[in-house]
């Protein structure tokens, strides 16, 4: 079974995802971390197929995670989607930038989400 | 009959035992009763009493031949008053069986053994026993039990002496059919407990049946719709529960509604969340395979789960008068609003001194000459007293994206068209919650 990775402090969001994912038909398990250090531990062990990750988290954010992801060989080949209410372009830009290989800007939409999921994450 | 040489038993007890003799004796003597010859049959008793004395069938045969000498002669007694007495007491009347003399006597005077495993030696003497009495047949206090047959005896009619048919025929009919009677309504009685019963168990199997089947959708549909691996087990459990297809169909749609409506009412409390309700409701039901017929049919049940049937302000409704704007002010009205209508903002403007609404719901475009959406909304802001009143837009996607770049206060809003009625219950309830928090802090 895959395993996605969702980044996210809040708890709704997290319940929306998890919600989500549910009724998507995927066989695909879903492992949670609330802020970016704990995402960083949890990628090394559980060795997920695509993290969701918000950019915006106390602790550590998204900014700062990704960058240590994608610079660690056990986690670089990750796909990462960058999962944050920060729709400008300029902030599009510098996620693909650090290593995200999508932007999507919340508020979310479930199909589109999921047709994005499909995408990184085969079954 | 030759009773004379048959019925004797002279000769035969002669050569063989006592007892086998005198059980010869006691089986002429009651062929000379049948015959009603007693002074015979009291010699063929007199000679078994010296052959066996101590036999204590002996006694008993007595009796019996008095008994009838007596009937005889009360018999006598009667013909005589009434007709021309007969020459021979009844020798063509007489049964010529052991169960005659049963029939028609009713008891007898002293009954005796009359079972050859007790007494191997004695013979089989038709001893006058009482006739058997009338079958009653009472139906068991409980109700028949599931799963065993109920015995129903069969209809036995009341038992009536002779004597008394001879002397009151008519009256003994008359028990005799309300004996039936009786019986028969005992009997419907019975048969309307055990049709009861296996109702019951019926309704009961079928509860239990239908309750298996539908935890096991309800596990199943959960998430949405199982796969077709799934589906095919489900269509089989049905099966081997005997439950007919139509059922299963109906239950499958009760469970698979109700799941769509919890999911329903999951998504709306996160709906600042979702980028648009009325897109996350469509894929919803697409992942609970709801027809826009199942959804339209359901739709008030899922709302009044979402609303509570009391008055929840007046909404003034600007809109032109069609059909679809009459169906949403009539929802608008079952949903617990007070809803005036205005075909525009000029007409709105002239309604709002008289209602004072809690909420303003307008639509962007109207005829040309009139004034648009926006507008009035505009002009609404600059009017201080309505400074604070909700004011909600219909418009289209186009429009919503230069609404969203625009300043909208906090108790403003609006919703896309087509308008999903959820979410715009939603903005209705949050803008009004707005007001009352305005109000307050105003205080």
């Amino acid at each position: 079974m895959k395993k996605i990775l969702l980044v996210e402090d809040d708890e709704d969001n997290r319940d929306l995802v998890s919600f989500v994912l549910q009724r998507s038909n995927l066989s695909v398990e879903l492992v949670i971390a609330e802020n970016g250090k704990e995402a960083v531990q949890k990628a090394v062990d559980d060795r997920p197929n695509l993290i969701l990750m918000d950019m915006q988290m106390p602790v550590m954010d998204g900014w700062t995670a990704v960058p240590i992801l994608k610079g660690d060989d056990r986690t670089k080949a990750i796909p990462i989607i960058a999962f944050t209410s920060q729709a400008k372009l300029e902030d599009k830009a510098r996620t693909i930038e650090i290593g995200c290989v999508e932007h999507y800007a919340k508020p979310m939409d479930p199909e589109e989400l999921l047709t994005l999921i499909r995408k990184y994450v085969h079954e | 009959m030759n009773g004379s040489q048959t019925n004797t038993a002279q000769g035969t007890a002669a050569g063989t035992s006592p007892k086998v003799a005198a059980k010869q004796c006691f089986l002429a003597a009651d062929r000379f009763i049948k015959d009603a010859r007693y002074r015979e049959a009291r010699l063929e008793i007199e000679k078994a009493r010296r052959l066996d004395p101590a036999n204590t069938y002996i006694p008993a045969f007595l009796d019996r031949i008095a008994y009838f000498e007596q009937q005889q002669k009360k018999e006598r007694g009667n013909v005589s008053g009434k007709e021309t007495p007969a020459l021979h007491p009844s020798p063509q009347p007489a049964p010529s069986s052991a169960a005659g003399i049963q029939q028609k006597i009713p008891a007898a005077p002293k009954p005796a053994p009359v079972h050859s495993e007790e007494h191997p030696q004695a013979p089989h003497i038709a001893i006058p026993k009482p006739a058997p009495a009338p079958v009653h047949f009472s139906p068991a206090s409980q109700p028949p039990v599931v799963g065993t047959r109920t015995e129903i005896p069969p209809i036995a009619p009341a038992f009536v002496p002779e004597e008394q048919m001879e002397h009151g025929a008519k009256s003994a009919m008359d028990v005799n059919l309300q004996e039936m009677k009786r019986q028969i309504q005992m009997l419907t009685h019975a048969l309307e407990q055990e049709k009861k019963a296996r109702e019951e168990m019926t309704s009961q199997h079928v509860h239990v049946a239908t309750t298996q089947l539908r935890t096991a959708l309800e596990q199943s549909w959960v998430n949405g719709a199982p796969n077709e691996q799934e589906t095919i087990r489900l269509h089989e459990l049905a099966v081997s529960l005997a439950i007919p297809d139509e059922a299963e169909q109906t239950i499958l749609r009760e469970v698979k509604l109700k799941m769509y409506s919890t999911a329903v009412k999951e998504v709306l409390s996160k709906r600042r969340l979702l980028r648009s309700s009325s897109s996350t409701m469509e894929w919803l039901r697409k992942v609970y395979q709801i027809s826009m017929s199942e959804y339209l049919e359901y739709e008030t049940k899922f709302l009044l789960d979402l609303i509570a049937d009391q008055y929840k302000g007046t909404v003034l409704y600007v809109a032109p008068t069609n059909g679809s704007n009459d169906d949403l002010t009539r929802r608008l009205k079952t949903a617990g609003f007070a809803v005036v209508r205005a075909a525009s903002p000029e007409e709105a403007l002239g309604k709002i001194e008289k209602i004072y609404p809690n909420l303003i719901l307008c639509q962007m475009e109207f005829a040309p000459g009139s004034l648009s959406g926006i507008k009035f909304l505009h002009l609404i802001r600059s009017t201080n007293k309505y400074t604070f009143l909700p004011f909600i837009l219909i418009c289209t996607t186009a429009e919503a994206g230069s609404l969203q770049s625009s300043e909208l206060r906090p108790h403003e809003g609006f919703i896309q068209s087509p308008v999903d009625f959820d979410e715009l219950i939603i903005v209705l309830n949050e803008k009004l919650l707005q007001l009352r928090d305005q109000i307050s802090s105003l205080s």
